[in-house]
């Protein structure tokens, strides 16, 4: 190989013919159009990403505020959405993914839910090719068109159905299967015509929990899974009725964390010293396999790699610590404590955490320990989204509306 | 009567051996601990249910709560502390009657604690129960009146008589430090805006509604009373004054060493909140969103304010006392610990920070320390219903005054209004059956 221009950025000397957006993506870069990523486990598939950055700390990107909530982001097409309140209006925005330029964003009056914190928009968008749904706190759904913010229908669910909105609003995110959006609205579930925002089927009135519909394959059948105020139940979603449930009881009715399951097993956890159990997914109702206090996921769900649990243990106002648990016993295996109620994804065999105060850190997910490669404070406020990294960059933000985007593609 | 003696000879014993014990004896759990239940089984309930256990002295045996799913949460809570399974139970009656417990912790809502209370004693209890004592100052009568015939210890969760910067601040004030005092402030601000009628809904499962109003008026269910909201709802509780100003007026009675004030007129509404709203659909609270309350007492004038909007910006403090003296201001605050303001310029502020337990900013594990000594000891516990129940008077007699409009005078002596029949009635209320009103 013949020896290139020393001074040449390494980019240049691999560019010959391509667009500069296409080339400085990772090896195996890709979108994050819904909440926990592509296939919902919070695992992006992206490899050959910077696990490390020099002691003056990695690159920002680009910076933004987009108001008050702990909603996360959803990537694709070359854009990342999120939501944000101010001054009585949510408001959902679109930025350009690499540079954080304003593409659309549209405002609906919104009350702040300050319930026990900070308030704001508490739910994630969540991107089908073309189109870009919301569910508001309060019940107001949105279609809009991705790449323009042309709204496409917009209904307020609790208005249509007559369901109660729980104590701190609507905060799953929709769940677009096939022709459908299924919403956590109500005892089990809502499903709008995702063409038209017409219901298609609707669940009690009662409190519905906090947690995202969750598609499972279980015997060659398609059930959703949701978090409700008492249980967690599973439904079709053909017709929303109640295949089984599994009672659930946290304080406040905060049944949050998404399910984890897998090989047959459903793994809950929830906070305020509740704690976590694995269900053995069988005919009839799960069987519980095991239970234990050591992970209490109050916010976000926790994320499974090889066999093992990678989650946050305790709550908003104690001093949680992120935790490996093995998956098919329960047993703890390391404690990185002071982590506060921060929130993980995972991408390649390595953890991209953010503590509950903004320091960000990379570390292989391992149960032999927690040995961060990559440490940084970058943002200061309550961090409760869980950083989504989406074609090298990884996008995080606090309760209070700062975003900050760190670049982790190699150059 | 029998029990209570054997339990306090025993943990006499106890207390007599530790003395001489090795450390690690002494760190061993008693080997009767008090059997403690819970009447009001919600978050500081359960907040207060930690610190007995957490004292090694009390063992959680039985919890209440008219809602089954804030019964289940709590037993569920106090297994995966403990190891111990306590019995639950939806009627506090029955609680009280099959297990009496040494200990009762009752943490309902306000317009619950006097009917729990006198039970609570009448079944043999030590009693430790959550301020204000009660919703009317008849009923408080009626508590201190059951208290003092039961013979057992009432501890009333006023922890700011224990709070370290509480008592170094007092001793600092006692001293003399501030001069003279002619008036004191007590406030309470925050922000806040328009309030939004919330829907009514159907209880949710395992809740009784009916049970939880109890004596109280039966208003349609709504999330924003339960859990958590009831305080602004003067069916069951007495607004900010009625939360906050027990704390600080309480202060002023430490300080001062007078049981009461002679007049008090209060003012306030909801301008910013809007009017109250009540109907089959809908409703809001109905506690005034400000209110100014002017005690005057002998020898000073003392002045409550609260405010829920446009917080206080303008002022280094939202929460706490300002005792003006000759020598300067003294604040008494709450996170903010306290700070002297010196009135001559050459002076020197000085300052002591607060000692809390967070993350909700109380001294509840010295309060209950004090209640275990107080038991002990058979001693007044440092925050006792004697004094409690005048702390509580104090806001309820606010209430009052702005309920008719106008100034009120109050006789010491005999707890009565004087010359204002209309305004001496609110010092009770109609029980809904089959619920009745204590007697004093």
């Amino acid at each position: 190989m013949r020896p290139t221009h020393p001074t040449l950025p390494a980019f240049i000397r691999h560019a010959a013919g391509l667009a500069l957006a296409a080339f400085l993506v990772p090896a195996h870069a890709a979108d994050w159009p819904q909440w926990r990523g592509p296939k919902r486990n919070g695992i992006s598939e992206e490899k050959g990403w910077l696990d490390q950055w020099p002691a003056s700390g990695p690159t920002i990107a680009w910076k933004a505020k987009v108001g008050l909530g702990p909603s996360s982001f959803v990537v694709g097409g070359g854009r990342v959405f999120t939501l944000g309140h101010a001054d009585g209006k949510d408001t959902v925005f679109c930025f350009e993914a690499t540079t954080g330029k304003s593409i659309w964003k549209h405002s609906y009056a919104a009350e702040l839910g300050d319930k026990f914190f900070e308030g704001g928009t508490t739910g994630t968008p969540t991107l089908d090719g073309d189109r870009l749904y919301v569910l508001s706190r309060w019940g107001d759904a949105f279609c809009f068109e991705a790449a323009s913010g042309k709204i496409v229908w917009n209904v307020n669910v609790q208005k249509q159905t007559g369901i109660r909105v729980p104590d701190w609003g609507f905060t799953g995110a929709p769940l677009v299967l096939g022709g459908r959006l299924i919403l956590n609205v109500g005892e089990s579930g809502v499903a709008l015509d995702k063409a038209t925002g017409a219901v298609v089927w609707k669940s009690a009135d009662k409190n519905s929990g906090y947690s995202t519909p969750l598609p499972v394959e279980l015997d060659g059948r398609t059930l959703v899974l949701l978090g409700s105020s008492q249980s967690y139940l599973a439904v079709n979603p053909d017709d929303g009725k109640e295949a089984w449930r599994v009672r659930w009881v946290t304080e406040y009715g905060v049944n949050a964390a998404d399910p984890i399951v897998s090989g047959g097993r459903m793994f809950l956890s929830t906070g305020y010293g509740k704690g976590a159990a694995l269900f053995k997914l069988a005919a009839g109702e799960p069987e519980e396999v095991w239970k234990v206090r050591a992970m209490r996921t109050q916010l976000n769900a926790a994320v499974l790699h090889e066999g093992h649990l990678y989650g946050v243990d305790g709550d908003t106002t104690s001093i949680a610590s992120l935790k490996c648990l093995e998956f098919a016993t329960g047993a703890e295996k390391w404690a990185h404590k002071d982590f506060r109620t921060g929130a993980l994804s995972l991408a390649d065999g390595k953890l991209i955490a953010i503590s509950g105060t903004g320091t960000l850190l990379i570390a292989p997910a391992s149960p032999d320990g927690f040995k961060p490669t990559a440490t940084a404070k970058i943002l200061d406020g309550k961090c409760w989204a869980a950083p989504v990294l989406a074609n090298g960059l990884i996008y995080c933000r606090t309760t209070g509306g700062d975003v900050a985007v760190i670049d982790v593609r190699k150059k | 009567m029998p029990l209570d003696r054997r339990s306090f000879l025993r943990t006499s014993v106890i207390a007599g051996a530790a003395l001489t014990a090795a450390p690690y004896i002494r760190a061993a759990a008693p080997s009767r601990k008090f059997r403690t239940a819970l009447i009001g089984s919600g978050w500081w309930g359960k907040n207060i249910l930690k610190e007995a256990m957490a004292s090694g002295r009390c063992q959680a045996v039985a919890l209440a709560d008219v809602d089954a799913t804030a019964l289940e949460v709590a037993a569920d809570q106090v297994n995966g502390l403990s190891g111990d399974t306590p019995k639950i139970y939806k009627d506090y009656r029955e609680l009280l009657a099959r297990e009496k417990p040494d200990i009762a912790i009752i943490a309902t809502p306000d317009h619950w604690h006097a009917l729990n209370t006198i039970a609570a004693l009448e079944a043999g209890a030590h009693v430790f129960v959550e301020k204000p004592t009660g919703h009317t100052v008849n009923e408080s009568r009626a508590m201190l009146k059951a208290a003092r015939a039961s013979g057992r210890v009432a501890q009333i969760g006023l922890h700011r008589r224990i709070g370290p910067h509480h008592v170094s601040g007092m001793k600092f004030l006692k001293s003399g430090a501030v001069g003279e005092v002619g008036m004191v402030r007590l406030f309470a601000h925050g922000g806040g805006d328009v309030e939004k009628p919330s829907p009514n809904e159907t209880p949710p499962d395992g809740m009784d509604w009916n049970f939880w109003c109890g004596p109280a008026p039966l208003r349609p269910f709504n999330k924003r009373i339960h859990p958590g909201g009831w305080r602004n709802y003067l069916d069951y509780a007495n607004g900010q004054l009625g939360d906050w100003g027990v704390h600080w007026l309480d202060q002023v009675l430490w300080w001062s060493g007078e049981s009461y004030p002679r007049r008090i007129f209060c003012a306030g509404g909801r301008p910013v909140r809007g009017a109250a709203v009540l109907n089959d659909k809908e409703q809001t609270s109905d506690s005034p969103d400000h209110q100014v309350a002017t005690y005057e007492f002998e020898k000073f004038t003392c002045v409550w304010e609260h405010r829920r909007f446009a917080d206080n910006n303008s002022e280094k403090h939202k929460i706490g006392a300002y005792f003006y003296g000759t020598k300067g201001v003294l604040h008494i605050g709450w996170r903010d610990g306290w700070t002297f303001y010196p009135a001559a310029k050459s002076g020197k502020i000085q300052h002591e920070n607060a000692q809390l337990q967070e993350p909700d900013g109380h001294n509840i594990a010295l309060l209950w320390a004090d209640f275990m000594e107080a038991i002990d000891q058979r001693r007044a516990p440092i925050a006792g219903i004697e004094l409690a129940h005048r702390a509580t008077v104090l806001p309820l007699l606010g209430m009052v005054s702005w309920r008719v409009g106008r100034s009120i005078a109050w006789d010491a002596a005999t707890e009565q209004i004087t010359g204002d029949p209309e305004a001496n009635q609110l010092l009770s209320r109609p029980y809904r059956a089959p619920w009745v009103y204590p007697g004093a």
